[in-house]
C-alpha cells in the first residue's frame, strides 16, 4: 500500500528533524504518543523452561553488531513460549537480537573456543550464516501504533 | 562478542565464511573408471540383510559388531560436495554372530543432512566444500558431516567428525539422536574422530581450534573425566595424534591454518621449511611437555604410540611428501578424476629420544589406515597393520599389510586391481592375549560382483589370503574408519 508507506517516510523526517539522544527517555506529549509505536515480540519452540530471553533491540546497523541498544528487555521464560511489549518506539526500521539466558548468569555463555552455549535469535528468525544474524536479514519496518514480531528459539 | 571474532571461532572450529560453490560436474564424462563405484551415492537407509558367504569358513569364536562410518551422498541436483571428505555421514553396522553376518546402515541424521535434503543441493558448507550463503550456519554442529568414524561410549554408539560434537546413535537400530554435549558450558567444542583408548577403557581426545587445543578424558562408561584447553605452538592440521601409557603425541606438521577463507581447506599453507614439531605432553599434568623437531611431512594417521624403559618414545605414522591429497586427490575423487599425487603414502616408525634425537625408520611400505592390537595401545608392541596401494587406476587400496618391526618382516595379501579395501580392525581371539592372535577384519567393494564385501584374516597369517569372505547384495562407497565391538 503506497500510502502508509508515504506518510511512514513523512513521519520519520519529522522525526529526525526532533532528534535527540535522550529523546526516548523524554515524556511523551500527546503529539508524540499518538506517533509511537510498540511491538509486541512472540518467543516460541524455547526447549528449556528456565532463565530469561534477553532481548537487544537497535536502530542502527552499527548498534545491531556490536554498540547499545535502544531498549534492552529482560522477559522471564517459565514454559515453551514467553512473549513481551517493546514500548514507546519511534516508528522505523529496528532490529532485535536475543538469546536465552537458560541459566540466569545474566549474560550469553560461550563454550572456551568462544561458540554460543545458549541459543540466540533475531527479528524475522534471522539466519545464522557462520556468523551472527545480519542486520539486512533482521531489519523490520516499525509504523505507528501496534507491530508484531514472532522469533523461534531453537 | 562481536562478528570477527564469531567467525574467527568459527572458521577455527573447522569452518569459513560462506561463499557460492560452482557445482561439481560428476562422472558425465566418458571412460571414467569403476573405482568411481568407491564414491558412489547412496541414496536411501539399508535395512537389514544378511550376507552371503562367498569363501572359506567363518572362525569359531568370531563375534561382534563391525562398526563402519564414512562419506556416502555427495551428489544433489542444486549442486554437490567438491570434496571427499563432505559426504553425509552413513553408519554401517555388520553383525557377525555364529558364522552369519547381517548389514544393515543409516545415515547419521545431521543438521547438514536435513539442510542440503530440504534445498536438494549441498549448501552446507565442509571442509572442502564452500557451501551457499543460503545455509543457515550458528554453530559447528550445523556443518557437522558426522561422517569420518565411531566409537562406543558406555551403551551409545557414536558417530565422529572432527570440528563438531559427536552424535549419538542407538547401536541396534542407528537411529541418530543427537550431538553429544559433555557438559553444558562445552556444548559444540571439536572432538577429534580419532580417540586413543587406554587397555583399561579410559578415553583421551583432543578438540582442536588453531592454537589450542581441548584435552577430553573420558571413563570406559564414555562418562567426562575432564576438559582442559591447551596452548599448541603452531595452527597445524590436526586429524589424528596417539599416546603412550603416560604421554599424550601431538605431531605437528607444517600445514597451517593461516586464512580465514572458504572452504576451510584453503586456508591451510604448506611450509615445508618450518619443519614437523613433535609435542608430547604428561598426561598426569598437561603444563608439562616437550617439543621435539624433524624433517616435514604431511600425515593423516598414526598407530598407537609406546615408551621404552629409557624414556624413548615410538609410534608408527603414515606420511606423505605433501598435502596434496587432502587439497587436490579427494576433489578430483568425486569428480571422478583418479588423484594425481607427489608420493603414495608410507609407514615409517619414528622415535623420540630422551636426549631430544627424533629417529625415523621407514618400513618401505606404501600404506595408509594404520592400525594395532588396541590391547597394547600405549605399551610396548611390534606389530601394525596397514592398507597398500596397487599400479593401477584404482586411488583406493587393493593389499593388506602386517609389518613386524622387530623380524623386520611384512606379511601381506594382495586381492589385486578389482577390489577396493577399507581399513581392517583387529579383533582377539577369545582365550588369546598375545599381539596379533585373532583375526582382521575389513570390508571392501568388490568390482566384477559390484558387491560390498566382508574379509576375515587370521592376523598372523596374512599371506594366506582371508579365511572368509561374505558378500552382501549392494556396494556401499568406501567408508573411512570402524571399529569392533565384542558380542
Amino acid at each position: 500500500m503506497t500510502f502508509p508507506r508515504i506518510k511512514t517516510a513523512a513521519l520519520l523526517l519529522s522525526i529526525a528533524t526532533l532528534q535527540t539522544a535522550a529523546f526516548t527517555m523524554l515524556p511523551l506529549n500527546s503529539a508524540q504518543a499518538q506517533e509511537a509505536a510498540n511491538v509486541t515480540v512472540t518467543f516460541t519452540g524455547i526447549q528449556s523452561p528456565t532463565g530469561a530471553i534477553m532481548v537487544g533491540v537497535y536502530d542502527t546497523e552499527a548498534a545491531f553488531a556490536g554498540g547499545q541498544p535502544v531498549q534492552g528487555l529482560r522477559v522471564e521464560v517459565a514454559g515453551p513460549e514467553a512473549s513481551t511489549v517493546v514500548a514507546g518506539l519511534k516508528p522505523g526500521r529496528y532490529a532485535i537480537k536475543i538469546y536465552h539466558d537458560v541459566n540466569g548468569d545474566g549474560r550469553m555463555n560461550t563454550n572456551p573456543f568462544g561458540m554460543p552455549t545458549e541459543p540466540y535469535a533475531a527479528s524475522n528468525n534471522a539466519p545464522a550464516r557462520m556468523g551472527p544474524p545480519a542486520w539486512a536479514d533482521a531489519v523490520f519496518d516499525v509504523a505507528a501504533g501496534e507491530n508484531a514480531q514472532s522469533i523461534t528459539i531453537d | 562478542m562481536n562478528r570477527r571474532s564469531f567467525l574467527t571461532a568459527a572458521a577455527a572450529a573447522g569452518f569459513a565464511a560462506a561463499a557460492f560453490n560452482p557445482d561439481v560436474l560428476y562422472a558425465a564424462s566418458a571412460g571414467i573408471g569403476d573405482w568411481t563405484l568407491g564414491v558412489a551415492d547412496v541414496e536411501a537407509d539399508i535395512a537389514p540383510q544378511a550376507l552371503r558367504l562367498v569363501h572359506g569358513r567363518a572362525p569359531a569364536g568370531l563375534a561382534g559388531k563391525l562398526y563402519r562410518n564414512g562419506p556416502a551422498k555427495f551428489h544433489r541436483p542444486g549442486g554437490s560436495v567438491s570434496h571427499w571428505f563432505d559426504g553425509d555421514g552413513l553408519m554401517r553396522r555388520y553383525a557377525i554372530d555364529d558364522g552369519q553376518v547381517s548389514l544393515s546402515a543409516r545415515f547419521v541424521d545431521t543438521a547438514k543432512r536435513r539442510a542440503d535434503t530440504a534445498a536438494d543441493a549441498v549448501v552446507t558448507a565442509g571442509f572442502g566444500t564452500a557451501g551457499s550463503k543460503r545455509a543457515s550456519i550458528g554453530g559447528a554442529d550445523d556443518v557437522n558431516a558426522a561422517n569420518i568414524s565411531v566409537m562406543m561410549a558406555g551403551g551409545e554408539l557414536w558417530a565422529l567428525w572432527e570440528a563438531g560434537s559427536p552424535i549419538v546413535m542407538d547401536p541396534d537400530t542407528l537411529e541418530t539422536r543427537g550431538p553429544k554435549t559433555l557438559r553444558p558450558d562445552l556444548k559444540g567444542m571439536p572432538f577429534l574422530a580419532h580417540p586413543r583408548v587406554d587397555p583399561d577403557g579410559t578415553v583421551w581426545n583432543l578438540g582442536v581450534a588453531g592454537r589450542k587445543a581441548v584435552v577430553w578424558r573420558l571413563g570406559a562408561d564414555g562418562a567426562l573425566q575432564a576438559a582442559d584447553v591447551i596452548d599448541l605452538p603452531r595452527a597445524s592440521y590436526l586429524h589424528d595424534f596417539t599416546a603412550t601409557a603416560r604421554h599424550l603425541v601431538l605431531v605437528l606438521q607444517p600445514w597451517i591454518h593461516d586464512r580465514l577463507v572458504a572452504p576451510i581447506v584453503d586456508g591451510y599453507s604448506w611450509r615445508p621449511e618450518a619443519g614437523t614439531q613433535i609435542l608430547v605432553i604428561d598426561k598426569a599434568d598437561l603444563s608439562r611437555r616437550r617439543v621435539f623437531e624433524t624433517d616435514a611431512f604431511f600425515f593423516f594417521h598414526m598407530g598407537d604410540a609406546w615408551e621404552e624403559t629409557d624414556g624413548t618414545i615410538r609410534f608408527d605414522i603414515c606420511t606423505s611428501p605433501d598435502p596434496k591429497f587432502a587439497v587436490k586427490g579427494a576433489r578430483a575423487m568425486v569428480e571422478g578424476r583418479r588423484p594425481v599425487l607427489t608420493a603414495s603414502p608410507d609407514l615409517r616408525l619414528i622415535s623420540l629420544h630422551p636426549d631430544g634425537r627424533t629417529r625415523i625408520e621407514r618400513a618401505g611400505l606404501a600404506a595408509e589406515f594404520p592400525k594395532a592390537d588396541p590391547r597394547f595401545a600405549g605399551l610396548a608392541r611390534t606389530k601394525t597393520a596397514s592398507l597398500g596401494y596397487g599400479p593401477g587406476d584404482n586411488p583406493f587400496h587393493q593389499s593388506v599389510a602386517v609389518r613386524d618391526w622387530k623380524r623386520d618382516r611384512v606379511d601381506s595379501f594382495d586381492f589385486g586391481p578389482r577390489h577396493l579395501l577399507e581399513e581392517m580392525v583387529f579383533v582377539p581371539r577369545p582365550g588369546g592375549s598375545a599381539e596379533f592372535d585373532g583375526w582382521l577384519v575389513g570390508t571392501g567393494i568388490n568390482l566384477d560382483a559390484k558387491a560390498t564385501e566382508l574379509h576375515v584374516f587370521d592376523a598372523r597369517r596374512v599371506a594366506a589370503g582371508p579365511v572368509c569372505s561374505w558378500r552382501a547384495d549392494v556396494a556401499l562407497p568406501i567408508s573411512l574408519h570402524g571399529i569392533f565391538a565384542g558380542a
